[in-house]
């Protein structure tokens, strides 16, 4: 028997063994060709091993946002102040982490945060309205007048995707209107503009019209090629060449449509995200990563609770506890969780002091986020706030030093320079390290 | 004489008269002056020197200083479509085309140039640069085109344009169009500030704003500062028109944490004084609540003012050296839009430590155009003119490409989305819809027609900037949607699908097909493929669609997509 086809079943009941079969090893098989391949059926096997398929796919890094539009409140969320006037009806629940409390409006997550989460506390940036705050959390620094910076989906699509991808790079799914701005490339090439899904959650232009059959849609993109070809000799010209690049993707893009189809899951995968918009945007969020897109954003509207912040805090929590909870745990189970990291985070948060409509409005001076996943240590909690959320009186951290970590925690070095003429612009704001206690 | 007859004065007059009327308010304060408008001791081309004799000169020095030999000029066609791209905003027909290459070839360059510059479609391409220039976004504002169209049919020097942009509740009171440039921006100081910086003077001073410029000595914060005091008492009435109040400074805080004030300086220097006047008590409250009353009620005037900030920018913009922002940034960005980079670059950073590639060329054309009151067409129509412009876009050389800046190749620039909008019209058009250089009567309505149709396609482009990338979302929307199947691939007898299915012979439908789509004739190698595509349809519904995707692959292609 072949020696590939009995590791591969070995492969089946432990992870052991399958970790002797190198990466080379299995490229200098599949170097072989067809023939190699074809007499080789142990190399077939290994493709739909879930280990080994894993090893394949583990070199591909991805993040979820979970953008929670408006600015969710951290005192009904990661870090309550039950009993003092800020504090509001809720109280708070132990979690898996000793002496680590947060929302009862968020039990499931409470018994998750040892294994997947850290959470920060400390947020203080500052800009407390929704379009500079928006700016300023989704590109990591304060904006210029002149300089179009690149927005996080883009920064991490540029960084992590396969230059020859077939599936996009980089998607926004924002369905509600309120708050609703799109995360753009910036000075970054447009080829990491996001696709952006507002009404359905199928992207726009990915379907061939009926008009026209595969074959013929396929026969017209080749023709096209040619004469692109020829145009392009002599021509220096990054953007023909970008001209050429962008049809190039068309039929491969065309062609992850499925991804966004979430009738493709099993039902009981569909029961295990709930019913809400929010679980089939997640549950299609797995679909994404799975397949290798390195940047999907989704998000929930709308957190702005300036009157009724309890009721509103209530039902948008339980389904974020929920959702959230399922993502991590499915992701886990796929083996995709050591390599995806997933964020909550908006705007900003919300005001400590209660106002006369029983609301809490916009606050930027001490707020919260959470990161779980791929580089991150799980179980951790960074900075503290007063007694009754005022101040931050630990661990300040600001949006340069958030995006620092999401970058060191994908591998990525945030002190990386991209160059807008002769100004070097680093991928997180300059003198803003990264946070290492929330760093594995 | 009032500056309400502002429109037809000539720019000399205008400074004078604005000259008269602050001198009799009191004197200015003169700064020193930070940037020399002329190269010192540059000896330039008489005056009497044509622009185009004129930019092939000093571009040909330098060629030769650098011991660099340009590429050749493009052929006749493609010269047709690069100056029908430029000057009418949108490929020639294919009736144009035929007649073109009827005309006499020693002189037909020339002829093309005056014809399409005394044609409407050079008011309609040139008013929509304008939009794009001053507002950058593709919306219809119909009252701000026909503002603008009727400037360029007047032939308004940027000067005087630039006049009633700045001054719009002065030289067109009651009106609401010309204030678009002002009022897409009064609600944010910074955006009013930076963006006229840049878009009339060419210099991004926004790094100033926090400290003195980091890396450019000529800007401190006082002359960001300086330049915000201009805008900073400008408001919008309930009826959206422009005003100012009569009091509001800008006090800013330097590194060192000293507020200070911002004199009403401009960007060399040049600062206005603003007359003390005391305002009783009474007519202060009166004042205020006239302001109030505008911002709030429909019918409501505002209030004039005896100081007017926004005067005295327009004042010190246009005269005496400061002149020169004002004319070098236009210059350079007519020449950046025809000749595909500028002469400076970036547009926005024209600054001592940023010199210009050809600085005597820049400093003569800056001396012609004020010269000749600010007159933009007659810059446009002398850059065309030049062997410069007419440079073909390929590098066939052995040697490296050479640098950019000399000029020696052309370069390809992407259409913007009303020129592609227009394009993808002509082009997806029959031949016998639309007529030639011979233009009918009725073609100042077609052309409006084609731009209003234009539109909605115009929509789903973005407008290109330095380092223009084509986004996933545009080929898309080219392969797959219904929008551009149905306007562009219909096969009815007034579209270009319609008109060739009716052609028999292979060879006479491809030569329309590409002299229509590319303007140019069809090679030999290129046409032996489509011959094959076309060809390989097994019966006449087939060929119909064959007919179809190859008119696709050329509209989807870059060749139709860029300006080359």
């Amino acid at each position: 028997m072949p020696r590939s086809t009995a590791n591969s079943n070995r492969a089946q009941h432990c992870g052991a063994e399958a970790h002797h079969l190198s990466r080379r090893s299995f490229l200098g098989t599949v170097g072989m060709g067809t023939a190699g391949v074809a007499a080789n059926m142990g190399v077939i096997e290994t493709l739909t091993s879930p280990v080994f398929a894993d090893e394949l796919k583990r070199n591909q890094k991805s993040v979820v946002l979970l953008w929670l539009a408006g600015g969710a409140s951290q005192l009904e969320t990661w870090d309550p102040k039950p009993g003092v006037e800020t504090g509001g009806p809720y109280s708070a629940i132990q979690t898996d982490i000793s002496g680590v409390r947060i929302s009862e409006l968020m039990p499931k997550m409470s018994q998750r945060l040892s294994q997947h989460t850290a959470i920060i506390r400390s947020l203080n940036t500052k800009i407390a309205d929704h379009g500079g705050g928006y700016q300023l959390m989704d590109t990591g620094r304060r904006p210029e007048p002149g300089v179009d910076f690149p927005h996080l989906g883009a920064m991490i699509a540029h960084e992590l995707a396969q230059q020859d991808s077939k599936v996009p790079d980089h998607i926004e799914m924002y369905t509600s209107t309120e708050g609703r701005r799109k995360g753009t490339a910036g000075f970054l090439p447009a080829r990491y503009n996001p696709m952006f899904l507002t009404d359905s959650m199928m992207p726009e232009n990915i379907s061939r019209l009926d008009s026209i059959s595969d074959a013929d849609h396929k026969q017209r993109a080749d023709f096209r090629a040619m004469l692109a070809q020829q145009f392009n000799h002599g021509l220096n010209s990054p953007s023909v060449s970008s001209h050429n690049s962008a049809f190039e993707r068309v039929r491969g893009l065309m062609s992850s449509d499925y991804l966004f189809d979430v009738e493709k899951e099993p039902q009981s995968m569909r029961d295990h995200y709930g019913p809400t918009q929010f679980g089939e945007q997640c549950l299609i969020a797995r679909r994404l990563v799975e397949a290798g897109v390195p940047f999907v954003k989704v998000a929930r509207a709308w957190w702005d609770s300036h009157g009724q912040n309890f009721e509103t805090h209530r039902e948008l929590c339980a389904d974020l506890d929920h959702v959230m909870s399922a993502l991590l745990d499915d992701l886990q189970q796929r083996g995709l969780l050591d390599t995806t990291l997933v964020i909550t985070l908006g705007e900003f948060g919300r005001t400590p002091r209660i106002n006369g409509s029983l609301g809490r409005d916009h606050f930027a001076s001490a707020w919260s986020c959470s990161l779980s996943g791929c580089g991150i240590k799980p179980g951790t909690v960074y900075g503290k706030t007063d007694d009754l959320g005022n101040t931050v009186v630990e661990g300040e951290a600001n949006a340069g030093n958030l995006f620092a970590t999401i970058f060191t925690a994908l591998g990525i070095d945030p002190e990386k320079e991209y160059m807008l003429g002769s100004r070097p612009v680093p991928m997180a704001d300059f003198h803003c390290p990264p946070i290492a206690e929330v760093l594995s | 004489m009032s500056l309400r007859s502002i429109r037809s004065i000539p720019s000399s007059n205008l400074t004078k008269l604005m000259t008269r009327r602050i001198l009799t308010r009191g004197s200015c304060i003169a700064c020193c002056v930070l940037i020399s408008s002329l190269s010192a001791g540059q000896d330039l081309l008489p005056p009497e020197t044509s622009i185009a004799t004129t930019i092939d000169h000093y571009v040909d020095a330098r060629l030769q200083e650098e011991n660099v030999e340009a590429a050749p000029s493009i052929d006749d066609a493609a010269f047709l479509r690069r100056l029908s791209l430029d000057l009418n905003g949108r490929i020639p027909t294919r009736q144009e085309l035929n007649n073109f290459l009827a005309m006499d070839t020693a002189t037909r360059r020339q002829d093309a140039i005056e014809a399409f510059l005394s044609q409407v479609d050079f008011v309609f391409h040139q008013a929509n640069e304008i939009d794009l220039l001053l507002l950058a976004r593709i919306r219809e504002d119909r009252e701000w085109r026909e503002f603008l169209l009727q400037a360029v049919k007047d032939r308004t020097s940027w000067s005087n344009l630039f006049t009633q942009i700045m001054l719009p509740e002065v030289t067109h009171p009651g009106e609401t169009a010309p204030g678009a440039y002002l009022r897409e921006r009064v609600r944010e100081l910074d955006d009013l500030t930076n963006d006229t910086a840049v878009l009339f003077f060419g210099v991004n001073i926004s790094c100033a704003k926090c400290h003195d410029h980091p890396l450019v000595p000529d800007w401190e914060q006082d002359h960001y500062f300086g330049m915000a005091s201009f805008f900073k008492r400008t408001y919008q009435t309930k009826s959206k028109l422009l005003a100012e109040h009569f009091t509001g400074d800008v006090k800013f805080t330097n590194v060192v944490g000293e507020e200070k004030q911002a004199a009403f300086m401009f960007l060399n220097g040049q600062a206005a004084e603003e007359p003390k006047i005391e305002l009783s008590d009474e007519k202060r409250k009166n004042l205020d609540e006239a302001i109030q009353k505008a911002k709030k009620e429909d019918d409501a005037k505002a209030p004039e003012v005896e100081f007017s900030p926004r005067e005295e920018l327009v004042r010190l913009a246009l005269e005496g050296d400061s002149h020169d922002f004002f004319a070098r940034n236009i210059v350079n960005r007519i020449w950046a839009r025809l000749i595909g980079r500028g002469l400076v670059t970036p547009l926005d950073q024209m600054h001592s430590d940023n010199p210009p590639s050809h600085p005597a060329l820049l400093d003569w054309l800056t001396r012609d155009l004020k010269q000749h009151d600010y007159d933009l067409k007659r810059l446009i129509a002398g850059i065309v003119g030049s062997e410069v412009y007419a440079r073909s876009c390929r590098w066939e050389s052995e040697s490296a490409v050479p640098e950019p800046s000399l000029f020696a190749v052309g370069v390809v620039r992407p259409l913007n989305p009303r020129q592609l909008a227009l394009s993808l019209q002509i082009a997806s058009t029959s031949g016998d819809r639309l007529p030639g250089l011979d233009k009918g009567e009725d073609w100042e309505k077609q052309r409006a027609d084609l731009e209003n149709r234009a539109a909605r396609f115009a929509n789903q482009f973005p407008i290109p900037e330095d380092g223009f990338q084509v986004g996933t979302d545009e080929a898309l929307f080219f392969s797959n949607s219904q929008q551009f199947e149905g306007e562009f691939l219909r096969t009815s007898d007034d579209r270009l699908v319609g008109e060739l299915k009716k052609i028999e012979d292979s060879v006479e439908l491809i030569q329309t097909l590409v002299s229509t789509v590319y303007s140019r004739s069809a090679q030999e190698e290129e046409q032996q493929a489509m011959r094959t595509y076309l060809e390989s349809a097994t019966d006449d519904a087939s060929r119909e669609d064959k007919i179809q995707q190859l008119v696709w692959a050329l509209l989807a292609s870059p060749e139709f997509r860029f300006n080359h």
